[in-house]
């Protein structure tokens, strides 16, 4: 009889009981779009701000200061100390390692240029003092789990341009910056001509790319690491490291002092992806580096990154109000308008108690319906709203169905309680009298 | 004669008859206007705040000279005067400013006779942090305002011993100067590794009086904004090169283009959404009216003045749910822009009108479903049939 009363009243007016399902839906929709959109951005977003290049620069430890304007440094190559390549695979190996998304090494030179093609060209004593940058393009690391990762300059420094190709590793190639390849008046497909001075005396590189950073590499060359190190006589060597991480932006906790923690804090810090806690890691697998937080970048990565994450809970939470404030209007609406069937079961003998679980028992049903219909719609709108924005579609999670049914029951039932709790005190003859 | 006296008796009727009701209504309606009004404000407002907080990031525009042909460090230089003639401000934001000029020189703490060489940066202007953003790890106030004063890199610092308050030697070939230190600044990049004087102590040691290597610029504004910047100021100093800083400028922009799209999409989907929930809720309280409404034909009224009348009644309760909550909303997003940005939110006042006309029209579109009343029966509904 329960059930038959349940039932009768969802194939008796289906209408209205479509209306309140779909204000359920739509607002349940509304709240598993935000869920999953924040519950998602906010990687997403650290991803994105990789864009703004590494945020962790490794020099030696035991150095002569860099005597670096504007990106180039001035020492002559005898000056200052070095660091192995070959160690570079350790920096996949720290505990954050997937957090690592690329790093690149980095070797100045200082050498003479002319080419053959070169319009301004008019003997081989009028050569051209310039910077050649020793880095990887694609560089294939190996790392010492046996496998291998490939990384290189493009992904440290994403906002480096380049017209043509990159220079392949292992070969004679290079990529010149724009503004020197115009005062040289050369193009991509000339031959370069370089020399640093040591012994290994004149290399011919091919022009496959001009680079354009609108910065002071746009007056030098950029070659393969091994190329630099053997012009310069340094094999296996760098000077800089620059390294691109995925971080948790730095809260009070992460601002304390790591010496003044205790153990139980130091670890907690330690397993965060902290900037500072990835930069004491790789400090510990490079030995004899010094590795510092590129300020900037990092700061104001975590300054916008928090911003945004707490505007985008907020606009979550209100989109959850105002679905809970709309549902539960509707709901309080739907056992109003049965005040008439209320006083007629009462005045055949129903009690309070009875009604009362008859409509919460309706409104449960609703609810349930309702909000997984809304999280089917809500999960299409999130897709929609990810691929447009990011080009990803966040992932269902499970979860979120749960805490929107959870919230659809718990809206509907508090939406109508005060109905519910007004309509248990009616006297059935008023209200069968039409009154 | 539509809107007689008793026209507007029957509608306070309307909407006083059942206060339990009346109550249901504003509440999804003011909600529905809260969140707009307050979503709109905080987007509005949060789009503008986002390019302030992209200047943590430094400075982004930079002039520089524009034959770079002679790469050394005391290469081509600018003059001085330029520093006077950039504009103070894009968008009514400040733009710090400060002019560089580089020289390589040896330095070395007073007291050793131990000079190394490294990079002296003389700097003018205001705003020298908010073009080299770093943590000042030593500070002395007392110091700062010296003639002589200099800020000290972290690495450089490490390198010669020396702390706020120490005074460093300066030279380059036979042109000697000293400065005191008042501060030590961790940035990270190549920053940490120089020593910043006054621009007339770095002139003095280059021997390049008046001269200047570059200027920096911390330049507030969306992409578009900042993009008008540089093109504007290009025309304004024709000797010399203006030119965003590619890395900063362009992640700025792709940044900015995400969350804006990111924010206006998912608040527009949160309205439209809302506003659906609102009339969803609404339309179902309209269906109950089937009594009143076949009383009023019953008793001769035309369709037309019946639906009238509801028009009338969702009007009023639009307007009153609209000025309400979206005053609330105001108010509560200047509390929200507080909470995420540390500073209060300017109300947008066409924010409030917009918020406002938009609950009417939800108001209205409520209403809608009564229109279906026109085919009433009004025997049928005394009768009790549904």
């Amino acid at each position: 009889m329960f059930l038959r009363l349940v039932t009768d009243s969802f194939t008796r007016r289906p209408r209205r009981k479509l209306l309140t399902m779909a204000a359920l839906a739509l607002g349940m929709a509304v709240a598993t779009a935000a869920l999953s959109v924040s519950l998602d951005v906010g990687d997403r977003l650290a991803q994105e701000f990789r864009s703004l290049g590494a945020n962790l620069l490794v020099t030696p430890e035991a150095d002569s200061l860099p005597l670096e304007i504007g990106g180039v440094d001035y020492r002559p190559v005898n000056a200052g100390a070095y660091l192995p390549e070959a160690d570079l695979g350790k920096l996949k190996i720290i505990f954050w390692r997937f957090n690592i998304i690329g790093f690149a090494p980095i070797l100045e030179v200082p050498i003479q240029a002319w080419s053959p093609a070169s319009k301004n060209w008019s003997s081989p004593g009028a050569t051209d003092k310039v910077t050649l940058i020793g880095t990887w393009s694609q560089h294939s690391v190996p790392i010492p789990d046996g496998t291998t990762y490939v990384s290189g300059i493009e992904k440290t420094n994403p906002w480096w341009n380049v017209e043509g190709n990159w220079f392949t590793e292992n070969s004679d190639e290079c990529v010149v910056g724009t503004a020197f390849a115009n005062k040289l008046g050369v193009k991509i497909g000339d031959t370069l001509n370089v020399n640093a001075g040591a012994q290994a005396g004149w290399r011919a590189l091919k022009i496959v790319g001009l680079l354009s950073t609108s910065g002071p590499e746009d007056n030098s060359v950029v070659a393969a690491l091994s190329i630099t190190q053997n012009l310069a006589g340094k094999p296996g060597q760098y000077r800089r490291l620059y390294v691109s991480a995925l971080t948790k932006p730095e809260d009070a906790f992460a601002r304390k002092d790591p010496k003044t923690m205790t153990a139980a804090e130091f670890d907690k810090w330690y397993c965060t992806p902290y900037i500072s806690a990835i930069a004491l890691q790789i400090s510990q697998e490079l030995k004899g580096t010094d590795v510092r937080v590129i300020r900037r970048v990092a700061e104001g990565e975590g300054n916008i990154l928090t911003r945004v994450r707490m505007l985008l809970w907020l606009v979550t939470f209100a989109a959850l109000l105002a679905a809970a404030l709309a549902v539960g209007a509707s709901a309080a609406a739907s056992v109003i308008e049965r005040r008439t069937e209320i006083g007629l079961m009462k005045a055949l003998g129903a009690g309070s108690g009875l009604v009362g679980v008859l409509l919460v028992a309706e409104q449960l049903l609703l609810a349930f319906v309702g909000g997984g219909i809304g999280y089917a719609l809500g999960l299409i709108l999130a897709r929609l709203l990810g691929e447009r924005i990011f080009g990803f579609a966040p992932e269902p999670k499970l979860f979120v169905l749960l805490i929107i049914l959870v919230l659809a029951a718990l809206i509907t039932l508090l939406g109508s309680a005060l109905p519910l709790r007004r309509a248990s005190r009616y006297d059935p003859a008023p209200i069968l009298r039409g009154e | 004669m539509p809107f007689t006296p008793m026209f507007w008796r029957i509608v306070r009727r309307l909407l006083t008859a059942n206060y339990g009701r009346l109550f249901v209504i504003l509440l999804a309606l003011g909600a529905g206007a809260a969140v707009t009004a307050a979503l709109l404000n905080l987007q509005i407002d949060a789009k503008r705040r986002l390019t302030t907080e992209f200047r943590a990031l430094g400075a982004n525009v930079v002039v520089a000279p524009q034959d770079t042909s002679n790469s050394d460090s005391n290469g081509t230089t600018l003059d001085e005067a330029l520093l006077a003639q950039l504009p103070a401000e894009n968008d009514g934001k400040h733009v710090p400013a400060v002019g560089f000029l580089y020289v390589i020189g040896e330095v070395s703490r007073a007291g050793t006779l131990h000079y190394e060489p490294a990079v002296i940066a003389g700097t003018r202007g205001q705003g020298l942090a908010s073009v080299r953003p770093g943590r000042r790890t030593e500070f002395s106030a007392a110091d700062e305002s010296n003639s002589n004063a200099c800020e000290v890199g972290a690495k450089a610092a490490e390198q010669f011993g020396v702390h706020a308050g120490d005074t460093l030697l300066l030279r380059n070939h036979d042109r000697e100067a000293s400065c005191k230190i008042y501060s030590i600044v961790a940035s990270g990049g190549a920053d940490d590794t120089q020593i910043f004087t006054h621009l007339g102590t770095a002139q003095a040691l280059a021997g390049l009086p008046a001269r200047i290597s570059l200027i920096q610029l911390s330049v507030t504004g969306t992409p578009d904004s900042i993009s008008r910047f540089v093109a504007d100021l290009s025309r304004r100093v024709p000797g010399a090169d203006v030119h965003g800083v590619k890395q900063f400028a362009e992640a700025e922009g792709r940044i900015y283009k995400r969350i804006s799209g990111l924010l206006s999409s998912t608040v527009l989907l949160v309205l439209l959404l809302t506003s659906l929930c609102v009339m969803a809720g609404m339309s179902n309280v309209a269906i109950e009216r089937r009594n009143d409404v076949g009383l009023m034909k019953a008793i001769g009224g035309s369709v037309r003045r019946v639906v009238r009348l509801f028009l009338a009644e969702a009007i009023i309760l639009g307007i009153a749910g609209g000025v309400v909550g979206s005053a609330a909303g105001l108010l509560v997003s200047i509390w929200l822009g507080k909470a995420v940005f540390g500073v209060v939110a300017e109300p947008r006042w066409i924010v409030y009108p917009f918020s406002v006309a938009l609950t009417i029209l939800v108001s209205i579109a409520s209403a809608f479903p009564l229109r279906r009343l026109a085919s009433i029966r009004p025997a049928s509904v005394f009768r009790g049939e549904g």
